[in-house]
């Protein structure tokens, strides 16, 4: 009999606030995670003083990094820390993520059910995320496949999906073997599309509808080009260009345009100033010129 | 004086009709040899008289013992007769007459044999002169090609025998417990230590060892006391196809097989599927050492072989990635046992870091391995080289080993003006010593499982920089490795040398990053412990 050894890893940016909460949640899990992987991407706040809290316990290890490397290179780091240990399967998600008790061991077994059922390798499985009212979380809502009610029609609660954001995603191991990291270079947004996307070319990921996490955002709302102003427009930039470039690089150039035309759309919708309009345009045109390469995790243990 | 022969397992399936008086002038290395080959002949015509012609020679010439060309009377000028001996299966009626011929040839002398270490033929003497004369640029261009490989291999499904469907018949029907081993040969290398060990536990176990061995060799080690009570056969090649299931029919109705252990056997693995078809009670298990990526090297072939085996043995983390996550065998085949412990004992102390030298000594710096095209002392002499250029003084260097570069290795010393500048120390030489002196051990191999000496390194409290190649990042910490390129694992090494001289806090903080790598890895499951309880399963 083989045991699974399983990473958490948490990605964490001046949520000190959140941050003891989420790793609260992580290990009070009824299946614990035999490590805790904290990833803190040089936070300014008093993020240090809470992971000072948890740093003695036996599973928890902190890593420290010297630059905001943004979402993507947390994600990336964390998650080859993990490889590097020797993690067998890796559970990551975003600090303001509260899991439910039984999140992790419901990923673990409905993973396995599905690949059973499937009689395949699956690149992962993720939790439903809600938001703090219970309703499901927009941002964090998968995309399904054709095929997304294959597992329900044979009384399996799980659907099969395309890809899934960072907030309570399961990797099994030979996932980062064969594919490689998040790219770090994306630096937020669309890191974990183009991600998940990228390893579904060895079969569908799938939603385990009984592994349940609580996203704790502001509000209840999914990305909308019509919602762009002064105030998140840095995020918006990466996002454009990342979603430009992949679309460019990894799907095709017709892929791209009809990205460039949504986008059009959507500014349009929301009357956004022209002014960020064309921010975002050049953001758009950046893309094509930027093709990061993945970095592949190295074997430790 | 006991006669070698006694000590062999040969005996067991073959009687021989008179001993010749000329017995005893054999080797212990030459007797067991010959034992092979009758047990072979003898296995491959039972019911039949083998009257052997046994030669030697001076010469630089392999045995030929069990291939096409022993059913030849005839043989080169410089061999001689070294007598004649007949021998028959046990368990079979004796014929009362007519017999068959076999001619034995036991080759040359250890000493001889070191002469065939470069191959030979006009493409291999161009090759070794373009090696001798650039070996960098040499190395250049070896590199590009591998990783030309490596990509496309790990681009392209590898293809896989098919499952044995029935496999609820037939069985191996001696009576003595047994276990078959393949190893590659009989002599130097971390794979046939590590498979010379596993016969000595099979035996401790109560299974009988039997060995087979593939590849062309004077079998220097045959000698070793772990054979003793083996039966041993060593191949050479080509063998008559009617000859190959013979023997190994013969085997498996002769001793209970309970189990076949390939050590990197190309000859055995490829015929696991006739063995599993003829004998599915027979377990088919290996142990797996290194991803060759120029070749594929057996990993490739068990990964070829695996629908009819139960299980691949794996000493790297490395390796069972390869094989899990990248060519999807099931986790639960594939197990992971390191060789951590068998060159240096875990429990004892450590030496206190070398690191400690008092300011003003050099820096000793080290390259301990073989001599050959995987290890590159040649880079080694480079770097000292370079860093004689830049250090002057503050550093010294070893160069401990032997092999077939050694020409290479000492003309590229004279050239390089390292006279007095690198020690060059031969197997003379306990490695303990040199280790012992020095402060960096520098390994310089372009291809590695988990390089043995790094333990031994670090059980000498010496930093090791490596080459990032195999599994050495699981040893190794990642500011001491460096590319596999020649050129920039030049640059790297030198700037990573001059900066562990210049920073002796560095050096001591890397050496215990080293120590708790090393720990860790030696926390995974040993490959002893598998074994045991593999052999006791099996035994029972």
């Amino acid at each position: 009999m083989t045991t699974t050894n399983v990473a958490a890893v948490i990605v964490t940016y001046n949520r000190a606030d959140k941050l003891g909460k989420v790793i609260e949640q992580v290990l009070a899990q009824d299946r614990p995670a035999d490590q805790v992987i904290i990833v803190d991407n040089a936070s300014t706040d008093s993020t240090a003083e809470v992971l000072a809290t948890y740093e003695g316990r036996p599973t928890v290890h902190v890593e420290r990094l010297g630059t905001n490397s943004g979402g993507a290179g947390g994600f990336a780091h964390g998650m080859s820390v993990a490889y590097e240990r020797g993690a067998d399967s890796i559970w990551i998600m975003d600090d303001d993520c509260y899991a439910d008790p039984d999140a992790l061991r419901q990923l673990l077994d409905g993973h396995a059910a599905a690949e059973a059922s499937m009689g395949m390798r699956l690149p992962f499985a993720c939790s439903v995320v809600r938001w703090t009212d219970g309703e499901i979380c927009e941002m964090n809502n998968p995309e399904p496949t054709w095929d997304w009610g294959k597992l329900l029609v044979r009384g399996e609660n799980a659907v099969l999906v395309n890809s899934c954001s960072f907030v309570s995603v399961l990797f099994p191991r030979w996932a980062l073997t064969q594919f490689g990291l998040p790219l770090s270079e994306y630096f937020i947004w669309f890191d974990d599309q183009e991600y998940t996307r990228r390893i579904t070319a060895a079969g569908p990921g799938v939603q385990v509808l009984r592994s349940t996490v609580t996203h704790d955002l502001g509000v209840n709302r999914g990305v909308n080009f019509g919602d762009v102003n002064d105030g998140n427009m840095w995020k918006f930039e990466y996002g454009v260009r990342n979603e430009a470039s992949y679309r460019w690089h990894h799907e095709d150039p017709f892929a791209a345009l009809r990205f460039a035309q949504r986008l059009y759309s959507g500014l349009a919708g929301g009357r956004v100033p022209w002014r960020l309009r064309r921010r975002l345009a050049r953001k758009w045109l950046e893309g094509i010129r930027f093709d990061p390469k993945p970095a592949f995790p190295r074997t430790v243990l | 004086m006991t006669d070698p022969h006694d000590q062999t397992g040969a005996r067991r399936v073959f009687d021989i009709l008179q001993e010749p008086d000329w017995f005893s002038g054999l080797s212990t290395r030459e007797a067991r040899l010959l034992d092979g080959a009758l047990a072979f002949h003898c296995l491959a015509r039972p019911g039949e008289r083998i009257r052997a012609t046994v030669l030697r020679t001076d010469g630089p010439h392999l045995p030929s013992l069990t291939d096409h060309g022993t059913q030849r009377i005839e043989w080169a000028d410089d061999r001689r007769v070294v007598g004649t001996i007949e021998a028959h299966a046990t368990g079979t009626p004796l014929p009362g007459h007519g017999v068959v011929d076999v001619v034995l040839d036991l080759g040359g002398p250890p000493e001889a044999l070191m002469r065939l270490e470069q191959l030979p033929g006009r493409l291999h003497a161009a090759r070794n002169a373009a090696r001798g004369r650039a070996p960098v640029a040499f190395d250049v261009l070896r590199q590009l090609r591998t990783d030309r490989l490596e990509n496309r291999r790990l681009s392209r499904p590898i293809p896989r025998v098919g499952r044995a469907e029935n496999t609820s018949v037939g069985s191996s029907r001696g009576q003595t417990p047994a276990v078959l081993f393949g190893l590659h040969w009989l002599e130097l290398g971390g794979a046939e230590k590590w498979a010379a060990e596993t016969i000595g536990m099979a035996r401790d176990a109560g299974l009988f060892p039997i060995v087979i061995s593939d590849r062309p060799s004077g079998h220097p080690d045959i000698a070793r006391p772990v054979f003793d009570d083996a039966l041993v056969v060593p191949l050479t090649h080509p063998v008559p196809a009617e000859h190959e299931s013979r023997l190994l029919s013969q085997l498996f109705e002769r001793f209970d097989v309970r189990g076949v252990h390939v050590h990197h056997c190309t000859w055995l693995y490829q015929r696991l599927p006739w063995i599993r078809a003829q004998y599915p009670g027979t377990e088919l298990v290996d142990s797996l050492h290194v991803l060759e990526w120029r070749t594929g090297g057996f990993v490739d072939i068990a990964l070829r072989m695996s629908n009819v085996m139960d299980a691949h043995h794996v000493i790297s983390p490395q390796l069972r990635d390869y094989l899990v996550d990248r060519q999807g065998l099931p986790r639960e085949k594939v197990t992971l046992a390191t060789l951590a412990d068998l060159t240096v004992d875990p429990a004892a102390e450590r030496s206190e870091p070398a690191t400690g030298r008092k300011p003003g000594d050099p820096l000793t710096v080290a390259f301990v391995g073989r001599f050959t095209q995987q290890k590159r002392p040649y880079l080694f002499l480079r770097l000292a080289a370079r860093l004689r250029d830049r250090l002057g003084d503050r550093v010294r260097f070893v160069v401990h080993g032997d092999g077939e570069l050694a020409t290479e290795v000492r003309a590229d010393h004279a050239r390089l003006g390292l006279a007095g500048v690198v020690e060059l120390r031969g197997p003379g030489t306990p490695v303990a010593q040199t280790l012992d002196e020095a402060d960096v051990l520098v390994i310089s191999s372009d291809n590695e499982g988990v390089t043995l000496t790094s333990f031994e390194a670090d059980a000498h409290g010496v930093l090791v920089v490596s080459s990032d190649v195999g599994s050495q990042a699981s040893v190794v910490p990642t500011e001491l490795l460096l590319p596999r390129a020649p050129l920039p694992f030049l640059r790297a090494a030198e700037d990573t040398v001059v900066s562990l001289c210049e920073d002796p806090d560095r050096a001591a903080r890397l050496l215990v990053e080293q120590r708790a790598k090393v720990d860790a890895f030696a926390a995974l499951p040993r490959a002893r412990d598998w074994t045991r309880s593999l052999y006791e399963r099996w035994a029972s």
